[in-house]
């Protein structure tokens, strides 16, 4: 009898529980985009939230929270309520590089306080050089670093971005001391090197391709770890010069965390689903992105690698800026 | 030139399409009232029409896109003149002398003469980027930190030029702005500066809040204290349109607005700002009447709303080309061009002819289209100053704050809005004039970057500015500015106030 009993119990509450499956969305979801309205970041999540209104056939917003490289919005999302109505466009700076940071205070940590859904498309960063320099290859460009230390002068996208990480990265690698400008945009920080102000960078594919494609910067390499498909012929960093280097920007769908697991599987459906039409695809491609079809469980795994990566180096600039 | 005509109609052909003179026409009419409405901003509405964009093919969605930013640049002027709450920065100095006029009973010939001019610098605007838009791409290269740096140095001393009361408040009020456009994160080290721990002030006071705050509210408090100079702007309106002697004084301060609109406009970053205030202060310095200016002068509406209608317009050059947009709103057009497939760059030009084309026929479209909508708007609009003050102000209040509001969803915003305007209020009993202080906070950051970086790729080289020729006479252009504006000023204020005496 008493097993009965809670074998119904069990069944009710399972049919609620499926019932509140089946019901979500039942209102307007919020995708906060935690930088500026017009920001590459921003552009992804519209398109995101344009593609899942017509998938979950509820309305979906955009809030931009603006400020902090991200961090204010992210904190935002990570406080509130985990009811599947809230989520974040994240970027790969506030979630695996910035909150481990030396003397950084986030006010959340990336890998507790946000469930991973899904990520929406990735940009491998190209190595740009000045035309006028005679650094035609990866291992040119170390030569000249070492023959010139504290030199060569590279443009990023800002301070603490990936842009500049990625170079930081690139010198602890490769012993090399190059000196860093920031710029306010990554494409600022390519044209740099067309007017001849920086020598060389680190520069987003969206950034970069542009000058690239009208010949007036040269490329050397591209950090992802295989070959680019807009330049099959280019090597990669990986492949060339330094082994294991790798950097991507990504931005994906976080949720607060104890958001409910069905909410999340459906929303990862629907984002698989996403990173297969044919629209969106030809959108990104053009601009220099990627689409990736990423389970939640493979976005965590990728989060993991690169924290992994990045706090040593992070530990190692504060160390020498302790010095 | 065979090829330039080639190359017009091209775009005429394309922007003349039924759609997309549509489209224009919807982009010109929302971009007005967003203007209009000091509360809604041109970057939120672009940004939530951009997903509606999708469904149009890139060449009309860039129109309608295009058509916002330049009517709202167009509606900004309106409410700085009637309401002295300016839009956007570039409008700032419009209300100067703008609403100046609308309360001496002259807000229709303001509002008609600011219509005229930008009219006007929109349509020679237009044939410049057309005959000259590739080339004059290579002078924005040649612009690198050091002469941002120079050009940055000239802008702020024209700041103090415009003022009309004491220089030396003026000078003051540009390093207050200046100061206060340091608060938030270093651009280098990313350390907080002046943010208390406060995590609202990490990036810095946006702009609009200052705006709002020191000239829409402070406006505010000063009528509500003395009902009789409301009044005097609901009785007398004298005409709506300029008369003779207001085109004959407008027409060369039009002209010279637009040769230095269109030429600052080129360089991405804070040329359309820096082009109204020089327009302003350089009509100013070669008026034989420079004490009429801030009291209502037609000539210092004519001026700045030509020049900062060149320059939204020369701006398209460096968006299109370069791909680095000047402002927010241009941001959010790269944006939407990414997402239609286009990729702006120095390839646009022959890779996609009929856009490129397409886009500059349809902003001369577009012009026309405005001053045929704005002119007999200026009866409707004076007008509205009938309407009893204690009525009218509560609405402006509300407009302010949701348009503040919904720069950064953020409530601190507003609130130190409302700060800003019991400083204004301050200041303005004090005879602090807020112009130059607005200058410097729009300046200071530009400024500071261009000199930090000049600093770090010369490797802590200061003569750099004076070794390079184009920021050497920069500098020394800033230098006789200064010397020729502060000696006799100082001379004629003193006359000024014996006279007032």
């Amino acid at each position: 009898m008493k097993t009965l009993v809670s074998s119904m119990l069990a069944l009710v509450l399972a049919a609620g529980a499926a019932q509140a499956q089946d019901a979500w969305p039942k209102r307007t979801i919020t995708l906060v985009v935690p930088y500026g309205a017009g920001g590459y970041t921003d552009l992804i999540g519209r398109m995101t939230a344009s593609y899942l209104e017509k998938e979950l056939g509820k309305s979906v917003v955009v809030e931009n929270r603006a400020g902090g490289g991200g961090i204010v919005g992210t904190g935002a999302v990570s406080r509130s309520a985990p009811d599947g109505y809230t989520f974040c466009v994240c970027s790969v700076g506030a979630i695996s590089v910035v909150p481990f940071a030396q003397g950084q205070k986030v006010g959340y940590d990336p890998v507790k306080d946000l469930i991973p859904v899904s990520i929406l498309s990735t940009i491998s960063q190209a190595v740009v050089v000045k035309k006028s320099l005679p650094i035609n290859s990866m291992a040119d460009l170390v030569a000249h670093a070492k023959a010139n230390p504290g030199k060569l002068n590279y443009g990023s996208s800002g301070l603490a971005g990936l842009t500049h990480y990625a170079v930081e990265l690139f010198q602890s690698r490769t012993g090399t001391k190059m000196n860093h400008i920031p710029y306010k945009t990554g494409a600022q920080g390519v044209l740099a090197i067309v007017s001849g102000e920086v020598d060389f960078a680190f520069a987003n594919m969206t950034d970069a391709l542009p000058q690239i494609e009208a010949g007036t910067v040269r490329t050397l390499a591209v950090t992802s770890l295989g070959r680019s498909p807009y330049f099959p012929d280019l090597p990669s960093v990986h492949e060339s010069i330094s082994p294991g280097f790798v950097v991507e920007t990504w931005n994906g769908l976080m949720a607060p965390a104890k958001t409910p697991e069905p909410i999340i599987r459906r929303m990862s459906e629907a984002l698989m689903k996403m990173a297969e039409d044919v629209e969106v695809k030809k959108a990104m491609i053009k601009a220099g992105a990627n689409t990736v079809k990423t389970t939640p469980d493979q976005y965590a795994k990728q989060i993991q690698d690169e924290i992994a990566q990045w706090k040593p180096l992070l530990a190692e600039i504060a160390g020498t800026k302790q010095q | 030139m065979a090829d330039l005509f080639s190359n017009l109609s091209l775009g005429f052909l394309v922007a003349a399409s039924l759609q997309n003179l549509l489209l224009c026409l919807i982009g010109v009419i929302v971009g007005t009232l967003v203007g209009v409405l000091p509360g809604v901003g041109s970057v939120a509405t672009i940004a939530m029409l951009l997903p509606i964009t999708f469904g149009l093919p890139p060449i009309g969605a860039l129109i309608m896109l295009a058509g916002i930013y330049y009517g709202a640049q167009y509606g900004g002027s309106t409410t700085s003149i009637l309401v002295n709450i300016p839009g956007e920065a570039t409008s700032v100095v419009t209300t100067l002398d703008g609403h100046q006029m609308a309360q001496q009973g002259r807000a229709g010939p303001a509002l008609a003469i600011a219509a005229i001019g930008s009219f006007f610098a929109g349509c020679v605007a237009t044939l410049l980027v057309a005959a000259l838009g590739a080339p004059l791409t290579s002078i924005a290269l040649l612009f690198r930190p050091p002469e941002y740096f120079s050009l940055m140095v000239v802008g702020l001393i024209f700041a103090v030029v415009l003022a009309k009361g004491s220089i030396p408040k003026a000078i003051l009020m540009v390093l207050v702005g200046l100061l206060m456009s340091q608060i938030g994160q270093d651009l280098e080290t990313g350390v907080g500066r002046m943010t208390f721990n406060i995590p609202d002030l990490a990036d810095g006071i946006h702009l609009s809040v200052v705006a709002m705050g020191l000239f829409g509210f402070t406006e505010i408090i000063r009528n509500l204290e003395n009902n009789t100079s409301r009044d005097i702007l609901k009785t007398k309106i004298d005409g709506l349109m300029p008369k003779r002697a207001d085109l004959v004084a407008s027409a060369p301060a039009i002209g010279r607005g637009t040769i230095l609109g269109s030429i600052l406009g080129i360089l991405p970053g804070g040329g359309a700002i820096i082009a109204s205030f020089a327009a302003y202060g350089l009509e100013k310095k070669i008026s034989k009447h420079p004490e009429d200016f801030g009291r209502g002068t037609i000539v210092g509406v004519a001026a700045p709303e030509s020049a900062n209608n060149a320059a939204a317009q020369t701006s398209f050059i460096p968006l299109l080309t370069l791909g680095i947009p000047p402002n927010a709103v241009m941001a959010l057009m790269v944006g939407a061009m990414t997402l239609h497939g286009i990729v702006p760059g120095p390839q646009i030009i022959t890779k996609q002819p009929e856009l490129f084309w397409g886009m500059i026929a349809s902003m001369w479209i577009g012009n026309l289209m405005l001053i045929i909508i704005n002119l007999p708007m200026i009866g409707i609009w004076v007008r509205l100053l009938r309407i009893p003050y204690r009525s009218l102000f509560p609405c402006i209040i509300l407009f302010c704050c949701i348009g503040i509001y919904s720069v950064n969803n953020s409530t601190f915003d507003v609130v130190m809005a409302g700060v800003f305007g019991l400083v204004g209020y301050w200041m303005a009993k004090h005879d602090f004039e807020p112009a130059p202080l607005v200058l410097g906070w729009v300046l200071g950051p530009l400024m500071e970057e261009n000199l930090r970086r000049a600093i770090l790729i010369s490797h802590g080289d200061y003569t750099v500015f004076f070794r390079q020729p184009i920021s050497a006479a920069l500098l020394a252009i800033a230098a006789g500015i200064l010397i020729v504006a502060v000696l006799p000023t100082i001379k004629r204020k003193r006359e000024t106030v014996f006279v007032d005496d």
